[in-house]
């Protein structure tokens, strides 16, 4: 569904992600683990362009993804992503966070949008909160409702980068049971510290370190016999 | 101290003050559009631009306004005098309000315009409907603040015979030998103009933070 050929990210000097071939099928949960500065979250933010690729391209089932504003936006829109930091329109209701883009882009009239919303909300338990603003939240919340937000536009796949490294870790729980419900529904790739997430939720894990994907396999493989001396050595350190 | 030549007078003031208000309101429109202008210069794709507005920005605010406004009357010959004082002040103003603009839309955070990217939503919808709402909080304060300062440095004006508040307060002092008291009735209306504006800006901010 998603697929990366030769990816490269280089920022001045910095060479951050140095040839990234990954293809991620339709359905499959994909974590990306990998020390701090080891491009997992580059890479996470070149997939929907919000970084461009020094070099390298993107297919998107089966067709490039150019780089000009219409076609990424086309792009962007069946793929969604949630941010370590929310990013929630501070100015709009929860109700109109999550009903803004799908209305603007003329995906659901006004009445569908809410109609979805209030189903989304439901689901994630937060439907009281729908005319709230989203600094009466805690963080749990505000990333629940980040989460609800993209799936609005209903997307094909969706990207998370870090979400649960901004909580509180009594809200860090919440969070993942959301991302679980939704997982192998939705395609989803999501770089994360949350060892156990991966290894309960993955159908893979790609191990990253210095721009390279050093190591990968399925969870159980990866975590209890690790190959690559860098893998055996974070892993030490994380478990 | 006696205030009998208010009696007299008043006139003066009313018309001086009505000129003054005249004069800062249309600085305000023109300055508020120079000062989007401006800004919206600043952010093409189009170098010189950018560089114009740049270097605009940079030249009025490194020149005092004084010299601006007789550039402003001596250079446009023919110019009445009202409006030289207007274009004066506005030309002024935008440059201040350009920047003004500026630091509110920097101000905000750039994961708000990443969240409307990754959404798929368009630069104009991202601008309409996230990042300028948002900029506009910011900028709200400190363009009240420069409409108060406007209100105050308009008082210049009468150097080149503007009948604004100003120079019909030293036609009063001339008028009447009383060097003195007449300033306290300017200062009085000035402060109660600028007084009133203050409010009227920091209500509108109170009804924009029901989301903070």
């Amino acid at each position: 569904m998603i697929k990366l050929k030769n990816i490269h990210k280089k920022f001045g000097d910095l060479h951050v992600l140095k040839g990234i071939d990954e293809e991620i099928t339709k359905g499959e949960v994909v974590a990306i683990i990998g020390p701090s500065g080891s491009g997992k979250s580059t890479l996470l933010r070149c997939i929907n362009y919000l970084e461009t690729p020094t070099e390298g391209e993107i297919y998107f089932e089966n067709e490039v993804v150019e780089e000009k504003a219409s076609a990424l936006n086309a792009y962007r829109e069946q793929v969604g992503m949630v941010f370590q930091q929310f990013n929630l329109f501070p100015h709009k209701t929860v109700m109109e966070n999550i009903t803004m883009a799908p209305v603007l882009l003329n995906k659901y009239s006004q009445k569908e949008a809410e109609d979805v919303g209030v189903e989304l909300l439901n689901r994630i338990g937060l439907l009281d909160k729908k005319d709230e603003y989203p600094n009466k939240l805690s963080g749990g919340q505000k990333q629940r409702v980040a989460i609800a937000r993209a799936l609005a536009m209903n997307p094909k796949a969706m990207l998370f980068d870090e979400p649960t490294s901004a909580l509180d870790p009594e809200m860090v729980g919440e969070v993942l049971d959301l991302m679980k419900s939704i997982a192998h529904k939705t395609t989803m790739v999501v770089v994360t510290h949350e060892m156990g997430f991966a290894k309960e939720v993955a159908d893979r894990v790609l191990f990253m370190d210095d721009g390279v994907v050093v190591e990968e396999g399925i969870p159980s493989q990866l975590f209890s016999n690790p190959q690559h001396p860098r893998t055996i050595d974070f892993l030490s350190k994380v478990l | 101290m006696s205030f009998g030549f208010l009696l007299k007078y008043y006139k003066f003031f009313l018309s001086g003050t009505a000129n003054t208000l005249m004069l800062s309101a249309l600085t305000v429109v023109f300055g508020l559009v120079g000062g989007v202008v401006l800004s919206i210069m600043r952010t093409l794709h189009f170098k010189p631009a950018q560089k114009l507005a740049g270097a605009y920005i940079a030249f009025i605010r490194g020149t005092p306004l004084l010299v601006q406004l007789y550039i402003v009357y001596y250079g446009l010959k023919d110019i009445p005098m009202f409006a030289a004082g207007v274009v004066a002040m506005s030309i002024n103003s935008s440059a201040y309000i350009a920047e003004i603009i500026r630091a509110g839309i920097s101000a905000v955070d750039k994961g708000q315009l990443e969240a409307t990217k990754s959404l798929g939503m368009t630069s104009a919808m991202a601008y309409t409907k996230v990042i300028l709402p948002q900029a506009f909080k910011n900028i709200l304060p400190a363009l009240g603040n420069e409409f108060v300062i406007l209100i105050k440095e308009s008082a210049i004006v009468s150097v080149i015979g503007l009948h604004d508040l100003m120079y019909n307060v030293d036609t009063i002092r001339g008028i009447t030998y009383k060097p003195f008291e007449p300033l306290l009735v300017a200062a009085a209306i000035y402060f109660v103009l600028t007084a009133v504006l203050s409010k009227g800006v920091e209500s509108i901010e109170r009804r924009l933070q029901v989301s903070d």
